[in-house]
């Protein structure tokens, strides 16, 4: 394996953050009394964007809603798993509306819309990122995160839905309420892992699963570090620590920066404003 | 008191530490757990099931526990609730009412699980409201169906309604190897210092002691080994009937059991009436208390009884010669004293006597250790037939039995 090996990660959905904005609170780093600048954080996003497409990578766009600020964090859509899509069952009634516009979209492109039961939450690909290197190196393996958006529960029907071993993870920190805030694939062997989001049990289950972890510190998971998009070989990071960018370059990575700080107000970064469109959990052959 | 709920858990519990996660969440809260069942899936997409049944100290820790297990996926399995209807007029229950066992018994009432205040077989579950309206403890009462009042809340079905098994003893107490069928080829010497030994622990834990006697106890001569029993504090309370109490009485009085002498075994003149003769004057002292106040009646277990304060009820019967004054001749009523007597009593011997024991059997909840002492090993099967399947049998002469007993406790 070596990098730039993840099957996944050339077809992204995001949404142009024209209506963006800090309008409620619904993680610890959000404060209704920050102001967003519209202006830089369209500039921030249009230069992820760039970014992401001279890595490689195709970006679609869906149409921003003036009543759903939060839109521009696609990631939190729901789970793509080839030509199926299940949308995300917000626990916050705020996100809610966002739900219906994401499968709207999928059903308007093909995709079979799929729904997790009602009474259990489910944040989407920001609760749950794939990662392949189980024993059987052909089962996907789904992580997901629990406790503050999404129910443990929900994993079982995830399962069914999508066919990937789904391996619950306990969050424990409510900064890290998301986990694609403590969790990035970079290829089949690698990861970047924060400990501080996850309780003992769940970072046993990780260090399990993940051959070559490179563990966060606290300070580098708090700087969402774990919160950023692997194109090939080229890694988008809100900010690239030095101990990161030199573990990353040694492995054959190319970790670029983009200021994403407009966002980081709400809580999200590079991950959170993209939605992968090319994952495939149930395309690998089954064991 | 112990509060009981079964959580199912789902997925791929095993790999993700999901499950141990939640069984150590269980210990940690100082509670225990039992696995009902568990499933683990064959491929490894297929998700696993675990059934947890866990026991936990009290019904507050149960209740933040199950909070906990819910954010691990663990839910309380869905035991329904139960439903109850008012009874239609005083003594009648509802159709389709619950009819309970002697086991201890919960009915779910607003998602928390309340035992009843008594377990006892044939009896109905009353839901009481507190002044508010909602149910208060003791909030579920076993009642027997003479005692409903209209209007009363009546479980019905079966919904929401559980029994708990009951845990037996293990261990080598002597009787581990009595649970077999009943049978006279026992020994019988290690079946008695099983006894004593249960009747020490007994003392030792404060736990009453109910002894219920057929009058042989008093033909066959143990009469005075129960009289010294109840003197030293072995027996905390007695049911018997007319005849046990007479011929105890005959036997003190006039050293005849219906006439024949307890010594000798032979027989009196004129003692065919001796019983008749004991009934009139205790009737005419008015109580047996009475009689012994008087010094009248000087020996004999009903004499034991009323020096030691050791509280009796006498059930009566169409058969019954007299009956004595204490003789109480409303079965119904009979039933509600023994119902208040039984009430924390931990082990009951019942000793040769058929219709009092299985009356008594069905008062008993099934937690009460119970010994059956008869020649007559069909007593004891008959007991179990009637549903008090916790009955010990131990097929002996119970007169001898009872002395050697009295000298094994050194009463």
């Amino acid at each position: 394996m070596a990098a730039g090996d993840l099957s996944w990660g050339r077809r992204y959905l995001c949404c142009r953050p024209t209506h963006f904005g800090v309008l409620y609170e619904i993680n610890p780093w959000m404060h209704a009394e920050v102001t967003v600048d519209p202006e830089r954080a369209l500039q921030q996003w249009e230069g992820l964007v760039a970014t992401l497409r001279a890595a490689g990578a195709t970006v679609e766009e869906i149409t921003p809603d003036a009543e759903l600020p939060d839109l521009v964090f696609t990631a939190n859509a729901g789970i793509v798993s080839g030509s199926t899509f299940v949308p995300s069952n917000f626990r916050h009634p705020e996100r809610q509306p966002e739900a219906a516009r994401f499968a709207e979209w999928f059903a308007d492109r093909g995709s079979t819309v799929e729904h997790l039961p009602p009474d259990l939450d489910h944040e989407g690909a920001g609760d749950a990122l794939p990662f392949g290197a189980d024993t059987s190196a052909a089962t996907p393996i789904l992580l997901s995160g629990y406790r503050f958006r999404s129910d443990a529960a929900a994993t079982t029907p995830l399962s069914a839905l999508t066919g990937a071993i789904v391996r619950p993870i306990e969050l424990i920190d409510e900064r890290m309420y998301h986990l694609d805030l403590t969790f990035c694939p970079l290829d089949d062997r690698r990861a970047l892992c924060a400990p501080i989001g996850w309780d003992r049990y769940s970072t046993r289950v990780v260090s399990s699963i993940v051959p070559e972890p490179l563990w966060l510190t606290d300070d580098e998971a708090l700087a969402f570090s774990a919160n950023s998009v692997v194109v090939d070989t080229t890694i988008v990071m809100p900010h690239v620590a030095p101990r990161i960018g030199r573990q990353l370059e040694a492995w054959g990575f190319d970790p670029i920066a983009v200021d994403v700080s407009e966002f980081l107000k709400a809580g999200g970064a590079c991950r959170c404003l993209t939605l992968a469109l090319d994952v495939d959990l149930s395309a690998a052959p089954r064991s | 008191m112990a509060a009981v709920e079964t959580f199912a858990l789902e997925g791929h519990i095993v790999d993700s530490l999901i499950l141990p996660k939640v069984l150590d969440l269980v210990l940690d809260s100082g509670s225990d757990y039992r696995l009902l069942d568990v499933v683990i899936g064959r491929s490894s997409t297929d998700p696993s099931r675990a059934l947890i049944e866990v026991t936990a100290p009290d019904d507050e820790v149960l209740v933040a526990l199950a909070e906990q297990l819910q954010v691990q996926g663990a839910n309380p399995l869905d035991s329904g609730k139960a439903t109850t209807e008012p009874a239609p007029a005083d003594g009648v229950a509802p159709a389709g009412f619950c009819a309970t066992t002697n086991l201890v018994t919960e009915v779910r009432i607003e998602g928390h699980w309340i035992t009843a205040d008594r377990a006892e077989m044939d009896c109905v579950l009353v839901v009481a409201a507190g002044p508010d309206g909602r149910p208060q403890p003791p909030a579920v009462r076993t009642t027997p169906l003479h005692r409903l009042l209209e209007g009363d809340a009546v479980v019905v079905g079966a919904s929401g309604v559980r029994v708990l098994a009951p845990e037996r003893t293990r261990g080598l107490t002597g009787f581990e190897f009595m649970d077999s069928d009943v049978s006279t080829e026992k020994p019988k010497a290690t079946q008695l210092r099983a006894l004593a030994e249960r009747l020490r622990a007994a003392r030792a834990e404060g736990a009453p002691v109910l002894a219920v006697c057929g009058p042989a106890v008093i033909h066959t001569g143990g009469g005075p080994a129960v009289a010294r029993l109840v003197r030293a504090g072995w027996v905390q309370v007695l049911f018997a009937g007319n005849g046990f109490a007479t011929h105890d009485i005959e036997s003190a009085v006039m050293g005849t059991s219906l006439g024949v002498s307890v010594t000798s075994g032979a027989g009196t003149e004129g003692g065919h009436s001796n019983h008749l003769r004991v009934i009139n004057e205790v009737r005419r002292h008015g109580s047996i208390a009475a009689a012994v106040e008087s010094g009248w009646l000087t020996d004999g277990v009903m004499h034991a009884c009323v020096i030691a304060g050791v509280p009796f009820v006498l059930g009566g019967s169409v058969r019954d010669d007299g009956p004595l004054p204490d003789t109480i001749t409303d079965v119904v009523e009979v039933a509600d004293r023994m119902r208040v007597e039984v009430d924390g009593v931990r082990v009951a011997l019942m000793l040769a006597s058929t219709l009092h024991a299985i009356a008594t059997g069905n008062v008993l909840p099934a937690s009460v250790e119970t010994y059956c002492v008869d020649i007559n090993p069909a007593v004891v099967t008959k007991l179990s037939d009637r549903g008090s399947h916790q009955a010990h049998g131990i097929v002996t002469d119970v007169g001898p039995f009872l002395a050697q007993l009295a000298d094994e406790l050194e009463a």
